[in-house]
């Protein structure tokens, strides 16, 4: 057999997997897997970012959009620890990625030789699993576990270190896709016993409620959610990272959990006597205080990953498997049933929801733009079918309550680690991973600045996505915040910003501003009908707060209208 | 209520699964008491028993996050009402002359330990037992003066053998 080098066994094992995208920046210890790849361009598309961490990012839109790993490839020493965040990201929100970095040669590991860091021990607390690949024979073997372990079960980030040696070094190659691994039981089969105690307690419930989180959409269960609630006249509410997964208009929906959740879905939590937490792991974004959350229900948790059973609250039947095959296996247990009046509750609360807040936020009368009239516009031109991607903060909670999604699978942003700057490369990972959808960035203008350099990315690929950069000059969330906890003292949270127009401008990308009402409908059309990426910068009310609001470590009951 | 548990976890035998197990500890400020790795009856798979004091509230979820790392086959915690369990010690105690040297001889006989090396200046006891068993004869051997004293980790089996058959039913290597 024709021997191999390790770079072009790497290149053979990405296209066996069937990677045509891959995000990176080259550097010295990676050069000869660069090399590979010049043979290899028509197969797989390189995306250069201008930073490492972006590639990271850019992966995750495209895992979110496609289901399937995204790749990263970076040098080694500060290229690998730029990955860092992105990688911490990942993991938190459980989006498969495999991610290839260089490493000095073998015989110098351990020497503090140029650009070497321990990227392995680095990475181990923030990783689903990593691996130093020494010598070229490893790298078929690796890199099918590489993928069959971010992909599977839970789905996670990957990280695989590939000194020079191992990558100039001749192979034989031959790849065998892993189905299989001896230590790693990614999913498991839905005990017939736990699904029939789960069917008894809804069948008898007079206030079932329906949580749904990422893993409905990583099981693709969206259809078994909407059927079981259907079946038994069930509210659905959602987590951050559930969003889209059921439609917004329906009229099961409650809305959404946790801080800047919606009134009824919150309060609402505390009456239901069983909860069907599907896909979801009770973040305290969520949960606020466990001493006083979900007090009269028992819970049925449907999670695929065992250890997240009982970690933040003990839980009365747990059912370990993919949400899809566990809603299937209970579906036909569930007896069909109506609670009118239950569901009424949260029709009530969403009454006064829309009175206190949602009316006066989605159509102000006087003063400058606001967050909220913005995304509320972007949602009815839009139909509620384009991809929002937000970064983090106020913008990213305003997005999250007032686009009305109407498709699934249509709302990525950081939710676990709360990556400022996530949003800009993630958008175009987004779009190349679904080119056929409009994928709009939702980003604040503290956000904007922290991948700014992304643009280039975004200019020298033409990826025709829409950016709305909300500007009220300050570090928003943190100013609510310090106005409603820390008696207004606004300390270092307001920005002097650039000229945001001009930037975009200077990158390449066709930009405009809009700071008047009358203008903003226009506005937006115009960035929606461009054949090409668009920054659109919102000037917005510098002091916007977000409302409900349940404070740090308060129970859920204490939310605040206003 | 902290309380002490032994986790035993079976793992591939390959680098870096020492730090993947650490991590699980460290990231909750967790002390680890003591550690010991070792062969099994397997090949290429390796035992970890780590002796650590937790929550009770904590140690469900402690082992599903270590069972949870890939190079991991299995992974419980007992505690020692449930273990058959022991640590070595190595004791040297000053001894400058023979009554001295025939008075820690005599201990250490009398309590389960043995002498392993002696030479004019001092004696080196060998104690297998429990931690309050060697805490015990080194108290005793203390008024003589102690030189050095080192233990090892825990090495711990469960009295329950079902574990065990349950664990060695999924063995072999991947590679």
């Amino acid at each position: 057999m024709a021997k191999i080098s390790g770079a072009e066994a790497i290149m053979r094992s990405l296209i066996e997997e069937g990677v045509d995208i891959i995000y990176g920046y080259p550097g010295g210890a990676i050069m000869p897997t660069y090399d590979a790849l010049f043979d290899f361009k028509e197969q797989i598309q390189h995306v250069l970012v201008r930073h490492e961490q972006a590639a990271v990012h850019a992966a995750e839109g495209y895992a979110r959009m496609t289901g399937r790993a995204g790749v990263c490839l970076a040098t080694s020493g500060p290229g690998a620890t730029n990955l860092v965040t992105g990688i911490a990201d990942a993991m938190l929100d459980s989006v498969p990625l495999v991610c290839i970095t260089g490493q000095v040669p073998s015989a110098v590991l351990g020497t503090d030789a140029f650009q070497e860091t321990d990227i392995i021990s680095i990475t181990i607390p923030i990783t689903k699993w990593n691996y130093q690949v020494t010598s070229a024979d490893e790298i078929p073997e690796i890199m099918a576990r590489a993928f069959f372990i971010a992909n599977t079960g839970r789905p996670g980030p990957v990280l695989v270190d590939i000194t020079k040696n191992a990558q100039t070094d001749l192979l034989e190659y031959v790849y065998e896709r892993k189905t299989v691994l001896k230590s790693y039981v990614p999913v498991r089969n839905p005990d017939p016993v736990q699904i029939e105690e789960a069917a008894a307690l809804i069948n008898a419930a007079k206030r079932p409620y329906i949580f749904i989180g990422h893993g409905v959409l990583v099981a693709e269960a969206e259809d078994e959610v909407e059927a079981l609630a259907e079946r038994a006249g069930i509210p659905v509410a959602s987590t951050l990272h559930g969003l889209s997964a059921f439609p917004t208009r329906h009229p099961l929906y409650a809305g959404m959990l946790g801080m800047h959740g919606n009134y009824g879905s919150n309060v609402l939590s505390n009456e239901a006597d069983v909860i069907i937490a599907v896909g979801m792991r009770f973040d305290d974004r969520v949960t606020g205080n466990l001493k006083s959350y979900l007090t009269r229900a028992k819970i049925i948790h449907i999670e695929i990953d065992p250890a997240e059973i009982d970690k933040v609250l003990k839980v009365d039947v747990p059912i370990i498997a993919d949400a899809r095959s566990a809603l299937r296996a209970l579906l036909p247990l569930v007896e069909r049933n109506e609670h009118p009046e239950w569901v009424a509750r949260f029709a009530e609360c969403h009454r006064i929801e829309h009175e206190k807040i949602i009316k006066k936020a989605i159509a102000p009368e006087s003063g400058g733009l606001r967050m909220v009239e913005v995304i509320h516009q972007l949602s009815e031109l839009t139909r509620g079918e384009s991809v929002v991607v937000a970064d983090v903060g106020q913008h990213q909670m305003m997005a999250a309550r007032y686009y009305r999604f109407a498709r699934r699978n249509s709302w990525v942003t950081s939710g676990g680690l709360g990556t400022m700057g996530f949003a800009l490369p993630a958008c175009f990972g987004c779009k190349m991973g679904a080119p056929d959808r409009d994928v709009v960035a939702i980003i604040g203008d503290g956000c904007f600045q922290m991948n700014i350099q992304e643009l280039a990315t975004i200019a020298q690929e033409q990826v025709p996505v829409k950016i709305i950069v909300l500007n009220n000059s300050f570090l928003g969330m943190v100013r609510q915040w310090q106005e409603l906890f820390f008696d207004h003292r606004y300390s270092f949270t307001e920005l002097k910003n650039p000229d945001f127009v001009k930037v975009g401008q200077g990158f390449g990308i066709e930009s405009a501003r809009v700071s008047e009402r009358k203008d903003l409908i226009t506005a937006l059309q115009t960035m929606l009908d461009f054949d090409g990426p668009y920054l659109l910068e919102v000037k917005v009310e510098k002091e916007e707060n977000v409302f409900p609001m349940v404070p740090a470590g308060a129970p859920i009951s204490d939310i605040r209208l206003e | 209520m902290k309380k002490q548990y032994t986790i035993s976890a079976y793992t591939e035998n390959s680098p870096g699964v020492l730090h993947r197990l650490t991590v699980t500890f460290t990231k909750r400020k967790v002390n680890i008491e003591s550690l010991t790795v070792s062969e099994t009856e397997q090949e290429g798979i390796s035992r970890f028993t780590i002796v650590v004091r937790v929550p009770d509230s904590l140690i469900d979820t402690i082992v599903k996050q270590i069972r949870r790392i890939i190079e991991v086959r299995e992974a419980f915690a007992s505690e020692d009402e449930d273990l058959v369990f022991k640590e070595i010690a190595l004791i040297r105690v000053f001894s400058e002359n023979a009554t001295d040297r025939e008075k820690v001889e005599d201990l250490a006989h009398r309590y389960g330990g043995k002498v392993v090396f002696a030479r004019k200046d001092a004696l080196t006891v060998q104690m297998t037992g429990t931690e309050d068993e060697i805490r015990s004869l080194y108290e005793l051997l203390e008024p003589h003066g102690i030189a050095e004293f080192v233990r090892s980790g825990r090495v711990a089996l469960r009295k329950d053998v079902t574990v065990a058959k349950a664990v060695s039913h999924s063995h072999g290597s991947d590679t």
